[in-house]
């Protein structure tokens, strides 16, 4: 059954996906980003898809990606390959599942990080409401669309995304001040611009 | 070492195409199997196999079959051929290699938990990788001595020598001294120095570097941190000015050893006990805080004491005298620090219009040359400061030659030779400094800079290749990049706007320059490249 | 709330005892008048709309979750529910740890069903190794009994606290000693009490202990006899259903379009559980049915639970007959620890023990998605592995998450006290809401 999205999202949309790749059992697909918000109302839509349950979005940072323990040979999918600069460094991934035809998908967009942004599809599976301002918060995707883009777990003075590769882990911003940490341990990761070229 | 050099497709003349487990791959003529085999991301497992050193054939752990021979061929002397067929995962071969890591591991101590090499140890990571199975053996294991102490920087434990030769061809190599032998036969063989003799060459902890397992350990290093708590982030060694690429390995904010990092147009795989040692000095007489007058300030109110002292003299006209004016003031620039240091502070001095600019620096060392990686120059920004000066237009003479009319002189760096006491005693000094010794002891303003492995910029070697170093950790105390100290100089002294002195980041400085200096125009700033933990580096040893 | 008609105590009166008249004790220390001391004006509610926080911190809010409630009256008319307040960076300390290092993170996610989150993380690992049809079969029966065991736990608690929080004290003191009967079993099989981490890639850290099959099966007879009880005592209770009929209903396609799953999505006729639908571990060789709801409203929460309770003490009497003998960790040195015997005497034992536990199990470069059922339904863990020992991301898509996105919804147009049996029956764990 797997087989039968990709080859029917190939056949139906062959301008609008990158490529498609099986890995575990699960189908992936890589849409082009002008084209997500078609390809998935299509996915919705379609009796033959009818992809009516959201399970998950969330956001790949593909900036420390170097795999080791490749299979030989040339790269079998996309990632297999270190990330290098010119790439784009997010992938927003959306997960769906059909509870007509118990198939499910997933759906990966690429997003350089000087244009952070993606359209929502909130606004045909409510519950990426709360999922894509998650990504958001952690990751700083921008969902073109959301009726309700802010922070969701962290508080609004938080500076950064903690969840990309470069916001270091030890770091802290405690919102309240507290006696065993330096007094002002906050300096901005990267000074306005950005800290690479 | 898996960073070997690849292996690249050439013209077809001097290439050769093989197979090797299905998948083809062209090599330049006179490429070994094992090297084809890495570009093909084939890990065929080896010990005495170093891309850095002469191929021996020692330790037989890297054993394939190739088609039309009889015999298993290893892979690291094997020559690719033309039309080559080369297994490397057959019945035969893979038994092989089972069986020789075996016997290796036959005598091998039970050591792991005391052992330095844990966590980036050749054998635990081949064994791990390519066996993985259970020991059959119960008889005792042959021991040998377990200290024995070669020389001044490295000890050998003989019990987990497996006998792979990798540092007597290492001493051959890299010092050009034969100082390392085995003695003795089969199971008693043992590494060791001629009687009498020491390890004692400056290339000896190289030796520890190419060890596959723990049996040589480096006197500086052992029992200080373990291995794979470390983080590494490439660097450049700044203990003179061949510039070896290196690893900073470092962890709770502080180095705990500099290993070589592959770079085959400067130091290849090595690097000399010198520069190994250069990060102790990170941690010993730091200046942690600005002083003024030898006392402890904070920033602000030494920047302003600079100022205050700076502004009567830079605006006097010229004249009023030779004890003021922007003549009275000096600049002195520094071989020892960043190309980005010395370019924000050159570009100070022009907009000052002082035209005392002066180069510092450790005296060379000349015992120091030996045509290998050490040279005489100890400062590692030689050439940089050169460059710099040139393209602003800064007449700079080396700082023994200062005139007599600088009453104030303004000095990156703790260096200001063959300048004596009594001239010193007449100078108003305003120190940017990492560390708070000589002139900068009596200094009258001292502002703290982050060192080399503190704050990004680069380097110039002596071959004229800007190196990038990366921040490694955080400066101690309230040390601040000298680069920002001087941009907060220029701000007081109302020269920074009007002569874009403002930078905000160290890449703003670097892109400034590489506009200024011709020679630079085509280099780019990349990415800083964040510490990576060794424990997740994927294959290490 | 001061009741409508207040009769004068012993220190209220016209004069006090201070002398003064006219003033009371109360109105002296407080400040505050009586309330037949009010003027009409002064009793008039404000006419606007009112904005009230609930929470962080409130007792119906389970873990801490704020909602900034806008009413009208005692109406909810706006509500904005605010997570985040248990963020422990699940995600950003698992991309720092090895694969059997983030067992214990996932303890922590659904604090009342730990056992389960386990389960998930271990079998996301593996599918990613290709070791998901390869481990020893009793490793697979003890995985599900202590799963098993987890969601009961999880129902237990759900019930017995929502029963409280609507006043039905004796419910919950009745399942928290059922619930502590299983967390004393679980404690004897892991050694811990709630954070079990007892799960490994590859099986289970150790078999079960002696007697285990006994008192299971003793716990499960004394379970079964006090759910009949609190059955008894709830599900025609009038107070009870009145609270909880009618209350928070959801939409068959509300509930799928909304993400949610597991006994809320059953609830509302979404026919769906991970353990049936995608079958996994030894499920396929358990008999039990899946229940589900009409009305979707909380009472339909509250029976499906209470059935699914049920059908885990079936699931477990299965597992206690058909557990077969065997070893309970795969044979597989690349995931499997030595004995210790061998790690102490042997070069290879100690190498394999080291690189285990310094460098982590290597997982081969690739990404996967694994879900299992939970006590809220279905839990996956997002896995991207590039051939180190650590994960290089790990998502877990939980389902308090998502649940919690809709409480919005669910309370809008109900009165302040239905926020806490809604709230009760969607049981967000904050520390797999919050992550």
């Amino acid at each position: 059954m797997s087989a039968k999205v990709l080859d029917a999202l190939k056949a139906t949309h062959g301008s609008a996906i990158e490529s498609t790749e099986t890995q575990h059992g699960d189908d992936i697909v890589w849409v082009k980003r002008d084209h997500l918000l078609a390809v998935a109302t299509w996915l919705k839509n379609d009796p033959a898809m009818a992809f009516d349950a959201p399970v998950f979005t969330t956001c790949i940072d593909r900036l420390d990606w170097r795999p080791s323990h490749v299979p030989p040979g040339p790269p079998t999918y996309p990632a297999s390959a270190p990330w290098s600069e010119g790439q784009a460094r997010f992938e927003v991934v959306y997960q769906l599942r059909s509870t007509k035809h118990r198939h499910r998908v997933r759906l990966k967009c690429a997003v350089p990080e000087h244009d952070a942004r993606v359209p929502s599809l909130s606004v045909l599976w409510p519950a990426f409401n709360w999922q894509e301002r998650e990504t958001f918060d952690m990751y700083g995707i921008k969902f073109d669309g959301h009726p309700d883009l802010r922070r969701i777990y962290l508080y609004e003075e938080f500076v950064g995304y903690p969840l990309r590769k470069d916001y270091p882990k030890e770091k802290r911003q405690p919102l309240v001040r507290r006696d065993d940490l330096p007094i002002n341990p906050i300096k901005p990761a990267q000074p306005p611009g950005g800290g690479h070229r | 070492m898996t960073d070997a050099a690849n292996p690249v497709p050439a013209a077809p003349s001097d290439s050769v195409t093989l197979t090797i487990d299905g998948m083809p791959v062209t090599v330049k003529k006179g490429t070994n199997v094992l090297e084809a085999a890495r570009a093909l991301g084939i890990d065929i497992s080896a010990f005495c196999y170093h891309p850095g050193l002469p191929v021996v054939a020692q330790c037989r752990q890297c054993l394939v079959s190739v088609e039309k021979n009889p015999k298993l061929q290893p892979s690291c002397q094997q020559t690719c051929g033309d039309g080559m067929v080369v297994h490397t995962t057959d019945p035969q071969s893979t038994l092989a290699r089972k069986q020789q890591l075996e016997f290796t591991l036959l005598n091998h101590p039970i050591d792991c938990p005391i052992c330095d090499k844990a966590g980036e140890c050749t054998l635990q990571r081949l064994y791990f990788e390519h066996d993985n199975a259970d020991s059959r053996v119960d008889v005792p294991k042959v021991h040998k001595a377990k200290v024995v102490d070669l020389g001044p920087t490295v000890v050998l434990d003989q019990e987990r020598c497996i006998l792979c030769s990798r540092c007597i061809r290492t001493c051959d190599e890299v010092a050009g001294e034969h100082q390392l032998e085995f003695a003795h036969r089969g199971d008693h063989e043992v590494l060791t120095t001629a009687p009498g003799a020491q390890l004692d060459n400056p290339y000896s902890l190289n030796t520890v570097d190419v060890c596959p397992v723990g049996a040589l350990t480096s006197k500086d290093f052992r029992f200080t941190m373990r291995a794979w708590e470390l983080e590494a982030t490439p660097s450049v060694c700044n203990g003179c000015a061949t510039g070896c690429n290196i690893e900073i390995h470092h962890k709770n904010g502080r180095a705990w050893r500099l290993v070589p990092r592959h770079n085959p147009d400067v130091n290849k795989y090595w690097m000399c006990d010198e520069g190994r040692f250069t990060y102790h000095p990170l941690r010993e007489h730091r200046l942690a805080a600005a002083t003024v007058d030898g006392l402890p300030a904070g920033w602000d109110r030494a920047i302003r004491a600079a100022a205050d002292h700076l502004m009567p003299l830079l605006l006097a006209g010229a004249s009023s005298g030779p004890q003021v004016g922007p003549q009275a003031v000096g600049v002195v620039l520094s071989a020892e620090y960043s190309n980005e240091d010395n370019f924000a502070l050159g570009k100070l001095a022009r907009a000052w219009g002082t035209s005392h600019v002066y180069v510092a620096g450790k005296p060379e060392v000349p015992a120091r040359a030996d045509g290998r990686l050490r040279v005489a120059d100890v400062n590692a920004n030689t050439q940089g400061v050169a460059h710099i000066t040139e393209a602003l237009g800064l007449a700079a003479v080396p700082v023994s030659e200062l005139a007599p009319e600088v009453r104030t002189l303004i000095m990156l760096g703790t260096e200001l030779p063959g300048i004596d006491a009594g001239r010193l005693r007449e100078l108003d000094l305003i120190a940017i400094s990492t560390h708070e010794r000589g002139p900068v002891a009596t200094a009258k303003i001292a502002l703290p800079a982050a060192a080399w492995a503190e704050a990004g910029g680069t380097v110039t070697n002596a071959k004229n290749m800007v190196q990038r170093m990366h921040a490694a950790f955080a400066p101690p105390g309230q040390a601040l990049p000298a680069w920002e100290a001087i941009v907060r100089l220029a701000q007081a002294t109302s020269v920074g706007t009007s002569n874009k002195i403002s930078f905000a980041h160290v890449r703003e400085v670097f892109t400034d320059m590489t506009q200024t200096v011709t020679a630079w125009r085509t280099l780019t700033w990349t990415r800083d490249v964040r510490p990576l933990a060794l424990r997740f580096a994927g294959s290490r040893g | 709330m001061a009741a409508p008609s207040s009769s004068p105590g012993p220190s209220g009166g016209p004069s006090g005892p201070s002398g003064e008249p006219g003033r009371s004790l109360k109105q002296l220390v407080l400040g505050r008048k009586d309330i037949q001391d009010l003027s009409d004006t002064e009793q008039e509610l404000p006419p606007d709309l009112m904005t009230i926080n609930m929470g962080p911190s409130h007792p119906a809010m389970h873990g801490t979750v704020r909602i900034v409630l806008t009413v009208d009256g005692e109406r909810i008319v706006n509500s904005d529910v605010q997570p985040g307040y248990l963020h422990r960076c699940f995600e950003k300390e698992s991309e720092h740890a090895t694969y059997t290092q983030v067992f214990p993170y996932t303890d922590r996610l659904n604090y009342v069903s730990p056992m389960i989150n386990n389960c998930g993380w271990a079998m996301a690992v593996e599918k990613l190794m290709g070791l998901t049809d390869h481990l020893p079969k009793r490793a697979e029966y003890v995985r599900v009994i202590v799963s098993e065991m987890s969601r009961m736990t999880d129902h237990l608690t759900c019930i017995g606290a929502s029963a409280m929080e609507l006043g039905a004290f004796t419910a919950f003191l009745y399942f928290l000693k059922c619930r502590e009967w299983l967390y004393e079993l679980l404690e004897k099989v892991s050694g811990a009490r709630l954070t079990h981490s007892y799960v490994r890639i590859g099986g289970v850290a150790k078999d079960l202990p002696e007697g285990f099959h006994a008192d299971l099966t003793l716990c499960l007879d004394q379970i079964a006899k006090v759910m009949v009880e609190v059955e008894a005592m709830l599900s025609n209770n009038k107070i009870f259903r009145d609270r909880m009929a009618g209350i928070g209903a959801m939409t068959k396609e509300d509930a799928i379009a909304t993400g949610c799953v597991g006994p809320i999505a059953r609830a509302a006729g979404v026919d769906y559980d991970v353990r049936k639908d995608y079958p996994y571990s030894v499920y396929p060789e358990l008999e039990f049915d899946v229940p589900v709801g009409t009305t979707g409203d909380c009472y339909d929460r509250y029976l499906v639970r209470l059935e699914e309770l049920k059908q885990c003490i079936r699931i477990l009497r299965q597992c206690l007959v058909q557990i077969p003998d065997g070893p309970v960790m795969i044979d597989d040195p690349r995931v499997a620890l030595p004995a210790k015997q061998a790690t102490y005497n042997t070069i290879e034992s100690m190498i394999r023990h080291f690189k285990h536990i310094m460098d982590g199990i290597k997982v081969p470069a690739g990404e996967t998605y694994a879900f299992v059922e939970g006590g809220n339904g279905e839990l996956g863990f997002y896995i991207v592995a590039d051939g180190t020992g650590r994960p290089y991301k790990a998502y877990v898509r939980s389902p308090s998450f998502v649940h919690l996105s809709t409480a919005s919804q669910l309370i809008h147009g109900h009165f302040i006290a239905d926020v806490v049996p809604i709230f009760g029956m969607i049981n967000m764990i904050g520390g797999e809401c919050d992550k």
